[in-house]
């Protein structure tokens, strides 16, 4: 089943925030380990992906730093910062309230989910 | 036949969509990586034309060039542009105000002051848009060119109060001249660091020449900073630890100096003993501390001081126009004016120095610290100077002197030039920019 695109966009700063909530990552890694952890659902494109990364980083949510990838190659990795950390813990929040809100809906209301 | 996508097209589209130069390499450099990993990952599953499929992956570029162009903005900061006018242009009306009813030789003229301040919107916008990054460039050129200037203005400019008059304002930009002479010479070792050290003799050498010993000693102290935080970058390659011995075996040799000099030469003691008890030398050097806490005595919270009828305030403080034009302040608008002026210098410097240690450019970083120091330095002797304590006249920044006034709006211009790119782009701008790799393809057709 092909994914609405529109469900998804609002909701790519806050999974990438996820990835680096981890660890550090460069472009590349985080399009990869997006597609693994969603069991290739997410396949999120180069071209959205780094204009994001680049307004986190204005922001201040993200920084970056040059280091080296596999075979001493360099490349841009990117560190969430504490105050990343802090808005990707309110963006966890709102989405679990969207969330069950939604489903709360889809189930056909609060006074009719236990039912 | 349908154009075969390459990364270098797809780069160079993206490109043409960012209208900030200097943000390009940057970006496309990290978007060139990633268009080689996901080529390769494609070659290695045994895909046809990997690279076509690496950028067809991408998106669009001129989506994307677009996204990252509204991203990547050089953004003049108009704002704080017009604020740092508006702090020269009440600089230069606060000096038309003070000396408006003082003679001939000591009132500022209104021609004088709006070309001082011309002058200065002149340095402010010329400072501004030269951009440090791109003074950066030249440190070769930078440095002697400044060597070459002073000696001119040494040779040419008029001598007054016993100190070469142009030459005295050209010494108070030795601090960011320095920081790019540092600047020239990281990663070269211990030879580097040795011969960037040597570059303060010359600049240390004209400053004693003016003479002007406010400038060396905000020179030395701003260089000995900027080499310590050379240090701390490992500019030089030689290790952390290695690199604080020789700036800090200089400084010791030159602290070791200087208390020598104090000792045998007594010049340097008298100056000291006067300005801090000036009543040893009432009619001498201690004349002008004893006027200035005379009129302070008489001056009011706000509005004008009482010396009464017989006094002449132009005549009894030395130099009131000028580095004694603080005292005037007091004097003629009360001391809580002077407290504002100092306030607002003040909140001006906290905000240059917190920008400062956010800075990533390491060469922002260092010219940034440079004209901190010196408008720091100015303002806290000329503040002394004008509460009584004569040992070193300055001028208080953006509020004496013209020509001063001028200059110190040309170096607020460079670190306002600093603040500017504060994105990405200055982060990596020190590193070498690839040459574009040319293809050359070759395809026979049957006719």
């Amino acid at each position: 089943m092909e994914l609405d695109k529109s469900l998804i966009s609002g909701s790519i700063p806050l999974l990438v925030m996820k990835l680096l909530e981890a660890g550090d990552l460069y472009g590349y890694q985080m399009i990869e380990e997006l597609r693994r952890r969603s069991d290739d659902t997410f396949h999120l494109k180069a071209g959205t992906l780094y204009p994001l990364l680049h307004g986190l980083e204005e922001k201040g949510f993200v920084t970056a730093y040059e280091g080296e990838a596999a075979a001493g190659k360099p490349r841009r990795y990117y560190h969430l910062t504490e105050r990343g950390r802090e808005a990707l813990r309110e963006k966890e929040a709102a989405w679990n309230e969207y969330t069950r809100a939604v489903g709360q809906v889809l189930r056909g209301g609060a006074c009719c989910a236990g039912a | 036949m349908p154009e075969r996508k390459t990364i270098e097209a797809y780069l160079e589209e993206v490109g043409a969509q960012i209208r900030w130069k200097r943000a390009r390499p940057v970006v496309l450099w990290e978007l060139e990586r990633h268009l080689e990993d996901q080529r390769d990952a494609f070659a290695n599953q045994g895909r046809e034309d990997p690279e076509g499929l690496a950028v067809e992956e991408m998106g669009d570029p001129v989506a994307v060039g677009a996204e990252l162009d509204l991203l990547h903005r050089p953004r003049p900061q108009w704002g704080l542009l017009a604020f740092t006018l508006l702090l020269g242009a009440a600089g230069a009306v606060l000096r038309l105000w003070l000396t408006r009813d003082f003679s001939i030789y000591f009132a500022e003229k209104p021609s004088h002051v709006v070309l001082g301040f011309a002058l200065g919107c002149l340095a402010l916008l010329g400072g501004y848009f030269l951009d440090v990054g791109r003074l950066g460039r030249y440190p070769g050129l930078i440095y002697p060119g400044a060597l070459a200037v002073s000696a001119a203005s040494l040779l040419c400019s008029p001598n007054i109060s016993g100190a070469s008059y142009y030459t005295r304002y050209v010494t108070l930009c030795f601090p960011v001249v320095y920081a790019l002479w540092l600047y020239g010479w990281r990663g070269r070792g211990w030879r580097g660091q040795a011969l960037a050290m040597l570059g303060i003799v010359p600049l240390a050498v004209i400053c004693m020449m003016t003479p002007h010993l406010l400038a060396l000693l905000l020179l030395l102290a701003a260089a000995f900073g900027m080499l310590l935080l050379a240090a701390v970058w490992d500019w030089f390659g030689i290790g952390r630890g290695k690199s604080v011995i020789l700036p800090a075996a200089a400084a010791a040799g030159g602290l070791a100096l200087l208390i020598r000099h104090i000792r045998t030469s007594g010049y340097l003691l008298s100056r000291l003993q006067t300005a801090l008890h000036p009543e040893l030398d009432p009619m001498g050097s201690g004349w002008t501390a004893i006027m200035m806490k005379q009129v302070l005595a008489v001056s009011r919270w706000l509005g004008e001081g009482s010396l009464g009828p017989v006094e002449s305030y132009e005549k009894m403080v030395p130099d009131c126009g000028q580095s004694a034009l603080l005292t005037t302040l007091i004097y003629r608008m009360g001391w809580l004016p002077f407290l504002l002026a100092v306030l607002a210098l003040t909140a001006l410097l906290v905000w240059i120095f917190c920008r400062c240690a956010r800075q990533k450019s390491h060469l922002g970083r260092l010219v940034v610290l440079a004209v901190g120091m010196t408008l720091l330095g100015e303002a806290l002797c000329s503040v002394a100077w004008n509460l009584g304590f004569t040992l070193l006249a300055a001028d208080f920044p953006l509020v004496v002197g013209n020509l001063h006034t001028a200059l110190i709006m040309g170096l607020l211009g460079l670190v306002l030039s600093v603040f500017r790119g504060d994105s990405i782009a200055r982060e990596i701008s020190g590193r070498p920019v690839k040459p574009p790799r040319l293809r050359v393809r070759l395809e026979i057709q049957r006719s």
